[in-house]
């Protein structure tokens, strides 16, 4: 069984040889695999493809993030990007100050200036033995990025018209990447909808707000391919809601515990997770590695439906030796 | 409820409108002195906080009591001057170059004002430079910075060095948080402490102004 096979297996609901290992290993780590700064490659497509194809071969994990540069979402909208160093690209400039402004939001050609042609070949070179994930953003977060985060949580006591009409205005861009991602070859369609977690908003805001764009892009785009809906740090109190979106996957955090999330979705979707990205898999040893991973194949391994993964983004400082001995060790205690 | 009480309360409810209409009248009575002003602000921002810390607020409710805390003050901000024209200290605040996030400092902005101090906000992506250049200019007592991500490291560290090289390190007391920072971390940078809330950063300031 190949890493692909294993990966679609799971999603089949059959049991694969061993658990799936596919880290959310993106653009914050990969640069560093071919030497290349972050700056380099959130704003060069082909750079992050490179690295994001050289980090697989390199730890040879099942599923392989294909993603635009980080610097590309904000300002495929039209926000003003700022990429310094390994820094999280800043937008400098937003670009909705108002309900006038909504117009301003155009429906992006992910194919223009070449964005995708990179996960096109990302896909081509890794071949057809990995799993290639190409991972999009919400409208919610799409919304939060072209208005500020500040603005935007305001607006839900204030404007929550505007919020919602932003968000509503946001979905085609999300469609748009995630049905070029899966055109340029990718096997799954990861959304990410990091700040619909209740970490930050209420359960009774991402109901109001984010849930329904969650389930419209999701409706539209597991016909071209699964998906699996992203939502970081604590997503407890959301997870019957996220399983109803209709994704076929469950990207869930450390906060959350596996054997919970198992009890609040049932036992038809797929999780994903939840080693912690920061506190193990940059700032712990090789021991604390293996201690989380055989605790996370503990709670979630039995009855399958289970793909060991991070939980969000492994950052650009976490040592390389970490990300080997995920995978070593979700070999190790992976195995059915 | 006495009026204090139903001002405190707007602030908490993060009722904008109530909140600087409840501060007309307070301010319209002699009665209050800026201290039991100030303290009723104070423990609104706190009760904000600890709400977030129990899981009742998040993100927006606490930008909504902010958002009440400037308006509040925006009514309040000249009869306080005028009952009370000194302050609990000057404080520079921003998020450290490389990082936009401002949440979490807008919320310890309009905290430290409610509890009376003079707080110069120089926004986010803030360099080195621009904070010692604030710092001097005001003669500021202390100075917070805000880092949310992790890769701020050594952009705290560069504040830290640059206060050192204007020969400003002995005279403001620096206050790193944020939700990428650690007590650890804090101490590695060599800043004087670490806050992780509103409480504990309105309980760092009074300590390093020398208060209990």
């Amino acid at each position: 069984m190949n890493s692909r096979e294993r990966f679609f297996a799971v999603l089949a609901g059959e049991t694969p040889d061993m658990v799936p290992v596919v880290p959310v290993l993106d653009g914050y780590f990969a640069p560093k695999v071919i030497g290349r700064g972050n700056d380099e490659c959130w704003l060069d497509d082909s750079c992050l493809a490179q690295a994001l194809a050289a980090a697989q071969k390199a730890f040879g994990y099942d599923g392989a993030v294909a993603e635009m540069g980080l610097g590309r979402h904000p300002n495929l909208l039209g926000c003003r990007v700022e990429v310094k160093g390994n820094q999280v690209p800043l937008v400098v400039e937003t670009l909705i100050e108002d309900a006038g402004d909504l117009a301003k939001i155009a429906v992006p050609d992910p194919w223009q200036e070449g964005k995708l042609e990179p996960v096109r070949r990302l896909a081509r070179q890794l071949g057809s033995g990995i799993a290639i994930l190409g991972s999009v953003r919400s409208a919610f977060e799409y919304a939060a990025s072209v208005r500020g985060l500040v603005d935007f949580f305001t607006d839900f006591y204030r404007n929550p018209q505007l919020a919602r009409d932003l968000i509503r205005a946001c979905l085609p861009a999300t469609l748009a990447v995630g049905r070029a991602l899966a055109q340029a070859g990718a096997d799954a369609i990861v959304i990410k909808d990091s700040f619909a977690s209740t970490s930050m908003i209420s359960p009774d805001h991402y109901r109001e707000f984010a849930f329904p764009a969650e389930v419209e892009a999701v409706a539209e785009l597991k016909q071209m391919a699964p998906v699996i809906l992203h939502i970081c740090r604590n997503s407890l109190p959301i997870l019957p809601e996220m399983a109803r979106t209709g994704a076929a996957v469950l990207e869930i955090d450390s906060p959350v515990d596996l054997v919970q999330a198992r009890q609040a979705v049932g036992g038809k979707v797929v999780l994903k997770g939840n080693i912690d990205a920061v506190s193990v898999m940059e700032k712990g040893s090789r021991a604390d590695v293996e201690r989380a991973v055989e605790t996370a194949m503990k709670a979630a391994k039995a009855g399958g439906r289970f793909i060991l993964s991070t939980g969000d983004s492994i950052p650009s400082s976490a040592p390389a030796e970490n990300v080997a001995a995920l995978v070593e060790f979700g070999r190790k205690y992976g195995k059915y | 409820m006495g009026l204090l009480d139903r001002f405190k309360q707007a602030l908490v409810a993060g009722d904008a409108e109530a909140a600087a209409g409840l501060a007309g009248e307070v301010a319209a009575r002699d009665t209050y002195s800026a201290g039991r002003i100030l303290a009723a602000l104070s423990s609104a921002m706190e009760e904000v906080g600890a709400k977030y810390e129990t899981g009742e607020y998040f993100i927006p409710e606490m930008l909504r009591s902010a958002a009440a805390v400037e308006a509040a003050l925006q009514v309040l901000d000249p009869y306080l001057f005028e009952r009370r024209p000194d302050h609990a200290g000057v404080v520079v605040m921003g998020t450290v170059r490389g990082d936009v996030h401002n949440i979490g400092k807008n919320i310890i902005v309009s905290a430290l004002r409610a509890a009376g101090y003079r707080v110069y906000d120089l926004g986010v992506n803030v360099s080195a430079a621009k904070f010692v250049a604030k710092v001097k200019e005001v003669n500021a007592d202390l100075l917070l910075l805000s880092a949310f991500t992790t890769s701020t490291k050594q952009a705290l560290m560069d504040v830290i060095s640059a206060l050192g090289e204007a020969g400003l390190r002995g005279r403001v007391k620096v206050v790193s948080g944020g939700a990428a920072h650690s007590p650890e971390l804090a101490r590695e940078v060599g800043v004087d402490a670490f806050a992780g809330d509103v409480k504990s950063t309105l309980a760092a300031c009074r300590e390093l102004m020398g208060g209990a």
